[in-house]
């Protein structure tokens, strides 16, 4: 009895006049997800197509860096050769896995085409609905990258040396959490469509940031004066703070990674909930 | 008790103008022009609970962002609104539990999923517990005949059986309101009339009040009591169906009939007609 007030109290419990539910506020995001998952394992197959860039593009980082590292145990940037390539299949994992175009295209189409009236006028919050909505895309995409990233990694590069099996959930809970913070400040730049007429350019630049500064190269291959700057954008917890831990896994940097990750969603999630709002009273939406 | 409230509502949009060509796409860049359109102007009016309104309009009228602001989509200019005493610019989320929607040329079904799958998906965003949503799913599907197909994925309905299943999955969580938007466009003659037999019942045994816009003149002949025509984004007629038909003077459509009474039909071009000339 008290656990139902306290639900009630919070507001978890939202039951109208004669409804009988017991509503867990998360518990509709959860169907979305569920929902969104099931229709992307239909199209697994389609996934499967864009292995061939991914195992391109890292063949000649393969090639690159065996290249660059002339003798066996050299360090650049403190990374060994099978640490850097490594850093770079899981960034580029990280990246081609959560290529999804819910919260980038999908957004500023439903905001320019007025869909988006369809999709306000339901008992939930349309950027949770479309974060939910990337997550069981995601959800499909990442697992099948990640498995692909494992075998080319293993036979071509070798397994990753001192990879602590303990650490994988915190690995885990990183990759996940540099995903959301990705997915929430796209998600910021597609809801300035409320404003302009296409917020794709600022897409492309926001990309662009992360794909070449970010998933290339490790932030300690930059110049000494840049990294402190690096670390204050999103490619430090969206993709090199995951990336990092994997290869090279310390509590210390655990811990300080997903500090930074939990401060980084929350400021972003305000963000993302303050451009809606404001954003929200300037939808244009003309005809039936 | 008032379900719906609406007093001095009004609804400005600007929209871009540009020149033709290529020296009117820089100039546009330059220096941007807009237009305002007021699309609705100080609209007033009420609906009683169970009430079956038909709100019509020529294109442009000014009907879907009426619906738009009243469903908390659009937020006004001036004037308020009120449905079930909410006010939708302010608690939008907490309207949603008592209102539903149905827009005839939108689908809101999820279309790799069944009938069924969608039905308990809203069930879940209206936060339905998942008895509550079986009984309901039942309920529903009984009344309005989808046995046959509600296992079949929704992309591959008939456009009749997806607007029935479009009318289910809006009154899953028992709206007081619900707002239909050409509800049965596009669809043949005789499952229009299976629709609108389904949204009648529906009426009188949930009490639902109904808010409809439609082209089509039999979905207000069979459907409604009363008749709000809007023009221009004002009201200039709200009236019941009955006394128009029988007291709105029409002489070209008498005439041509040679019926002492026109049709609803021939009133409203009538109504079109001279709210255009004047």
């Amino acid at each position: 009895m008290r656990r139902v007030k306290r639900e009630f109290a919070s507001g978890s419990l939202r039951c109208q006049a004669g409804r009988e539910a017991r509503c867990l506020p998360w518990r509709k995001y959860a169907v979305i997800y569920g929902s969104v998952l099931l229709e992307n394992l239909q199209y697994a197959a389609n996934v499967a197509m864009g292995f061939f860039s991914y195992f391109v593009f890292i063949f000649i980082f393969i090639k690159l860096w065996e290249y660059m590292y002339r003798t066996p145990g050299e360090l650049i940037a403190g990374y060994t050769k099978e640490q850097m390539i490594w850093y770079v299949m899981m960034t580029e994992m990280i990246w081609f896995g959560s290529n999804a175009a819910s919260v980038a295209k999908e957004v500023s189409r439903d905001i320019r085409g007025g869909n988006i009236a369809y999709l306000m006028n339901k008992p939930y919050h349309y950027t949770l609905y479309i974060l939910a909505k990337y997550t069981g895309e995601w959800s499909v995409r990442l697992p099948m990258y990640a498995a692909l990233a494992a075998v080319i990694g293993t036979v071509m590069v070798g397994p990753l040396p001192r990879f602590p099996l303990t650490g994988v959930w915190a690995m885990v809970v990183c990759v996940v959490m540099g995903l959301t913070i990705n997915a929430v400040f796209k998600l910021c730049i597609s809801l300035l469509s409320f404003w302009i007429e296409d917020a794709t350019p600022f897409q492309w630049l926001y990309d662009k940031l992360i794909l070449v500064l970010g998933t290339m190269f490790p932030v300690e291959i930059f110049p000494e004066v840049l990294q402190p700057l690096f670390k204050l954008t999103p490619i430090y917890t969206v993709c090199y703070g995951p990336a990092k831990l994997i290869v090279d896994f310390s509590l210390k940097k655990c811990v300080e990674i997903l500090a930074a990750q939990a401060v980084y969603l929350a400021a972003g999630c305000g963000l993302m909930f303050l451009v809606y709002r404001k954003g929200v009273k300037k939808l244009y939406v003309n005809g039936g | 008790m008032q379900a719906i409230t609406v007093e001095n509502l009004s609804k400005t949009f600007r929209v871009k103008r540009k020149e033709k060509g290529m020296y009117g796409s820089i100039k546009a860049i330059v220096h941007p022009q807009t237009e305002e359109i007021r699309a609705v102007n100080g609209v007033s009016f009420s609906v009683e609970e169970g009430e079956m309104l038909a709100f019509i309009g020529p294109n442009g009228a000014g009907k879907s962002t009426t619906i738009k602001m009243l469903t908390g989509i659009l937020y006004p200019d001036g004037g308020k609104a009120e449905v079930m005493g909410i006010d939708p610019t302010k608690k939008r989320r907490q309207l949603a539990y008592l209102i539903g929607t149905v827009f005839g040329q939108k689908e809101q079904l999820w279309t790799h999923l069944t009938p069924y799958d969608n039905f308990r998906f809203f069930g879940a965003i209206y936060d339905l517990s998942e008895r509550e949503t079986e009984r309901r799913i039942g309920e529903l599907a009984e009344r309005f005949g989808l046995g046959n197909f509600i296992d079949t994925p929704v992309r591959n309905l008939s456009l009749g059986q997806r607007i029935r299943c479009e009318i289910v999955a809006s009154l899953i969580h028992k709206p007081k309101v619900l707002f239909l938007d050409e509800p049965t466009i596009g669809l043949d003659p005789v499952v229009k009339e299976n629709v609108r037999e389904l949204i009648k019942e529906m009426n009188k045994e949930e009490q639902t009040t109904i808010f409809l816009t439609s082209h089509d003149v039999g979905d207000i002949e069979k459907l409604c009591r009363r008749i709000i025509i809007v023009n221009d984004g004002r009201i200039v007629m709200d009236d019941s169906v009955e006394h128009l038909k029988h007291h709105y003077p029409v002489k070209e459509a008498a005439q041509a009939n040679e019926d002492s009474f026109a049709s609803l039909e021939e009133i409203i071009v009538e109504i079109y007609k001279s709210e255009e000339s004047s």
